[in-house]
């Protein structure tokens, strides 16, 4: 019983956040929406027995970027206005279309399973404790070309952003 | 040790030389002027002889086993390598080639003076004599082919060397292309030739002839003698010769008299084990030699052209070597190749010599009483007259006799042969007696009281050449069989025809001697001493058949111009047909149907891109939903 | 046993997991459709790499392997590099014409 509230208590709070996320009006409240679901998820990930992801979770995700997205909200201004009245072609189709496929999906889980939720995947029981060590063993034997390759990726991004947001113009006037 | 190896391989520095001489004087063109030029390339041509020679008494010391040296194998399997090999044909041959070589680079020595280009000339011509003795000297059909290449490239360069006379470029042009359609043939047998027997080495192909059906013997006998055909001027790739004519004449003494054009009959030698098992390549050869034979001693007898006459000779003389190789009279075939590059190189350059005293007059009306001006010039082409007709004991009666002689042994339909062969020696005599005549006797009512004897230079060839001519005969008579014994090796496995024995030979040989008396005294009898304007014609009513044997002879019964017709204007219009169906409206049709297909399809998928993110999103979501709608219903269409 | 009680003893597998990753990943898809404020749709980009995650880590956990939770980490790492990149762009974008409505970014259109 305990271990069904561990899932269902985070799960609502992550929709929650999420349709807040869609929904509000204020780009902060947008972003408080966002911290609350992967806040929330960080917490699935424990119960998932993923506690190293779950803590880089909060750091990198709930921590580092989400603080970039709030410096930048405040950089550009919350107080534009924004429409959201028209709609383009095929939107309604679609919203209604996805909306439709994930519900009927639901149910169809539900229902077949005998409200079980096991239809494709039957319980079973394995322990994977996903430790840093564990984690660290796998990536940096098996998987030490990608992580390498993933680095200078990063290095390339810091360099894009620092190139794309740097302002000439004003940097030459002020010069 | 050392010793032997390098005794094995002095032959090679026989061919390499004249290509050393080549590329020598090449670089030194701006250099040298004209003496030096003669003193490099005349001394390093003896050398080559006196080498050539050296082997030669080598090769005869070892019983004629021939000597093969590889010089590195190109591919092991199939089995390519780049080799040459010195056997009794080869032997002849260089020596053939690096004597005649010498002879007739000292006579253009005179005749080519003070042209513009006249080092340019030697260096043509000594790469012609390298690839001729790559030709005749490679061990295998490869190298064989790359001589066989390398001799129409320079053939070409010098039929068409004084390039400023359109003629002259055309010409040459003319030689290349035909010998194009023949080379073809060489190529195709070649690579059926690598298909069966896995290799190119001639001993390695000829002694397993056996393996190979007969069918493919004939294909590949059959596509040979394609390439045969177009080098040595048969039947009907013939037409080149005349044409080159336009090129210098001592070029032509060489190359389109005495050692090129054989090159097709030297290399239906060689395979000659391939030959004799296949009966229809041995009618064939028979039939075309037969046909080129008439034909062009046909259309010899009215030629002006001094130089045309002997060409059309030449192809004469080549249909006989043919026929002999048909009758499977290999040593015979040989043996006229040996003594007919003799007397035609002389009565090439009693033309050559002529030509020049005349001043590049080459019409022989023009010409006549040269006789008491040359005397010299004169009676060496007289020599030659006599031998190409076939007059004992000079050089042609020896040979063509075997000829003759071989044909008419084979019995059957080969009787019809020999005389048919027997009339084209006929007919051999009455052209050369008429050319002979017309140059040197007969009075055509021109003063040549300003022409001289030509000078040292070139009668001394013609001396030399003229001796030869009288003499070379005797290397293989009915009573000493010489050329036999140094062919031996070569025809080991090859059923050569013997001569009839007694009576029949004695018989045969008459005739064929009388044949050549009749043609020089019917020659004598119309242009020594103009019987015919001495009778009346008229009663005879022979007129109009002599102006149609005339008119047919002086245009070649009309083949070049129907070759031109059907070929050059038929392919001209196909073409031009195919230029506008095939290129204009298919394929550029075909690529402009690209380019505006792209086109048309580009501006209708650019459409879709609005610039707009959202849209972007919405084309995202509907992929996604296919993508679900897929993952969802693969499963079920499974099961 | 009656259906309540059923409800009641309720465990939780791997499918809650799953649906729960996708009923995220369409909220943020529906976000990046419905929203025309570019900061709000790299929020929603980030609702769907999270919900991507979700999946990797119940599978690592389904099938008992680690590697799912590498991939993570992967994941992680190019969201980090993509909203770094995609906010810089977008602060260079309102420089020019202090919106950061992505309608009017329609200089690309073909």
């Amino acid at each position: 019983m305990f271990e069904a509230f561990l899932f269902f208590a985070p799960a609502s709070l992550i929709i929650l956040g999420a349709l807040i996320v869609i929904f509000a009006k204020n780009p902060v409240h947008n972003a408080m929406g966002l911290v609350m679901t992967l806040v929330s998820l960080a917490i699935i990930y424990i119960t998932l027995n993923a506690t190293f992801v779950a803590m880089v979770q909060m750091l990198v995700y709930a921590g580092a970027v989400m603080t970039l997205f709030l410096f930048v909200i405040m950089m550009i201004g919350v107080d534009k206005k924004e429409q959201t009245t028209d709609s383009i072609k095929g939107q309604t189709f679609l919203v209604s279309g996805v909306f439709l496929i994930l519900i009927s999906l639901l149910v169809y889980v539900a229902v077949s399973s005998d409200f079980k939720w096991d239809l494709w995947f039957p319980p079973v029981e394995y322990d994977v404790e996903g430790t840093p060590q564990l984690i660290a063993g796998t990536l940096f034997t098996a998987w030490i070309f990608p992580f390498e390759i993933i680095s200078i990726l990063l290095i390339v991004a810091t360099a894009a952003a620092i190139a794309l947001a740097y302002d000439t113009k004003k940097r030459n006037s002020n010069a | 040790m050392w010793l032997e190896v390098s005794l094995e391989f002095i032959f090679l520095l026989s061919i390499f030389l004249p290509f050393l001489t080549a590329i020598f004087l090449f670089l030194n063109k701006k250099l040298f002027n004209e003496l030096m030029t003669n003193f490099f390339t005349l001394n390093a041509a003896l050398l080559s002889f006196a080498i050539a020679a050296y082997s030669f008494v080598a090769l005869a010391l070892n019983k004629f086993n021939g000597v093969n040296i590889e010089l590195f194998q190109w591919i092991s399997n199939p089995d390519i390598s780049i080799g040459f090999t010195l056997d009794g044909l080869s032997g002849i041959m260089l020596i053939l080639v690096t004597g005649l070589s010498f002879v007739i680079q000292l006579f253009s020595t005179s005749y080519m003076e003070k042209d513009e280009n006249y080092s340019n000339y030697f260096i043509y011509f000594n790469f012609f004599v390298f690839s001729m003795l790559l030709l005749v000297m490679s061990s295998n059909f490869l190298v064989m082919f790359f001589g066989w290449e390398l001799v129409g490239l320079s053939s070409y360069l010098l039929i068409s060397f004084w390039s400023k006379k359109p003629a002259a470029a055309k010409a040459g042009n003319k030689a290349f292309v035909i010998n194009r359609v023949g080379d073809f043939g060489f190529l195709i047998g070649l690579m059926i030739i690598l298909d069966n027997f896995n290799t190119f080495d001639f001993y390695t192909i000829l002694n397993n002839t056996n393996e190979v059906s007969e069918n493919t013997i004939t294909l590949i006998s059959l596509f040979l003698l394609l390439g045969a055909f177009g080098k040595s001027a048969q039947f009907p790739l013939f037409s080149w010769l005349p044409d080159a004519m336009e090129g210098p004449t001592p070029a032509s003494a060489l190359i389109h008299a005495a050692t090129m054009v054989t090159a097709g009959v030297f290399m239906l030698v060689r395979i000659s084990p391939l030959l004799q098992h296949s009966n229809l390549a041995s009618l064939l050869i028979t039939v075309f030699g037969l046909i080129t034979a008439l034909l062009a001693a046909f259309s010899a007898i009215n030629q002006y052209d001094i130089k045309k006459v002997l060409a059309y000779s030449t192809i004469s003389q080549l249909g006989f070597m043919f026929i002999a190789i048909g009758a499977g009279a290999y040593v015979a075939a040989i043996f006229h190749l040996v003594t007919h590059a003799f007397f035609k190189a002389l009565l090439f350059l009693g033309a050559g010599a002529v030509i020049h005293s005349m001043h590049h007059e080459q019409d022989i009306r023009k010409m006549g009483g040269l006789r008491k001006q040359m005397p010299i010039t004169a009676s060496m082409m007289g020599v030659g007259t006599l031998a190409i007709s076939g007059i004992p004991p000079l050089a042609g009666f020896w040979s063509k006799d075997e000829i003759l002689a071989s044909v008419f042994a084979n019995g059957g339909i080969y009787y019809i042969f020999w005389a048919l062969t027997l009339g084209a020696a006929f007919l051999t005599a009455f052209y050369m007696g008429r050319h002979w005549l017309l140059i040197f006797e007969k009075d055509n009512g021109f003063e040549h009281s300003d022409i001289n004897e030509a000078p040292k230079a070139m009668t001394r060839p013609l001396l030399l050449l003229g001796i030869f001519s009288i003499f070379i005969g005797f290397i293989n008579t009915p009573f000493f069989h010489g050329l036999e014994k140094v062919l031996h090796v070569n025809l080991e496995y090859v059923e050569v025809t013997h001569l009839p024995e007694g009576i029949t030979l004695i018989v045969l040989a008459v005739l064929s001697i009388g044949a050549g008396f009749t043609g020089l005294i019917i020659a004598f009898l119309f242009f020594g001493i103009e019987l015919h304007k001495r009778i009346d014609l008229q009663k005879f009513k022979l007129e109009y058949p002599i102006k149609l044997i005339k008119d047919l002879s002086f245009n070649v019964l009309y083949l070049n111009k129907f070759g031109n017709l059907f070929f050059v204007s038929g392919m001209k219009n196909l073409t031009r047909k195919v230029a506008v169906v095939v290129d204009g409206i298919l394929i550029d049709g075909s690529v402009n149907f690209v380019s505006t297909a792209f086109n048309t399809t580009s501006k209708i998928t650019s459409t879709t891109q609005t610039g707009m993110v959202r849209n972007y999103v919405v084309y995202f979501g509907l992929f996604l939903l296919l993508l679900i709608v897929l993952f969802i219903a693969t499963p079920m269409l499974q099961s | 046993m009656t259906r309540r009680k059923e409800i009641a003893m309720l465990e939780v597998t791997t499918d809650w997991y799953l649906s729960l990753a996708a009923i995220l990943f369409t909220i943020g898809f529906l976000g990046m459709m419905i929203r025309k404020n570019a900061l709000i749709m790299f929020m929603c980009i980030e609702l769907m790499l999270n919900a991507v995650n979700l999946t990797f880590i119940s599978a690592s956990k389904h099938f008992g392997q680690i590697e799912g939770q590498v991939f993570v980490f992967f994941v992680l790492v190019v969201a980090a590099a993509e909203v770094v990149v995609g906010l810089a762009i977008i602060v260079s974008i309102f420089r020019k014409q202090s919106s950061a409505s992505v309608d009017v970014l329609n200089v690309a259109r073909g």
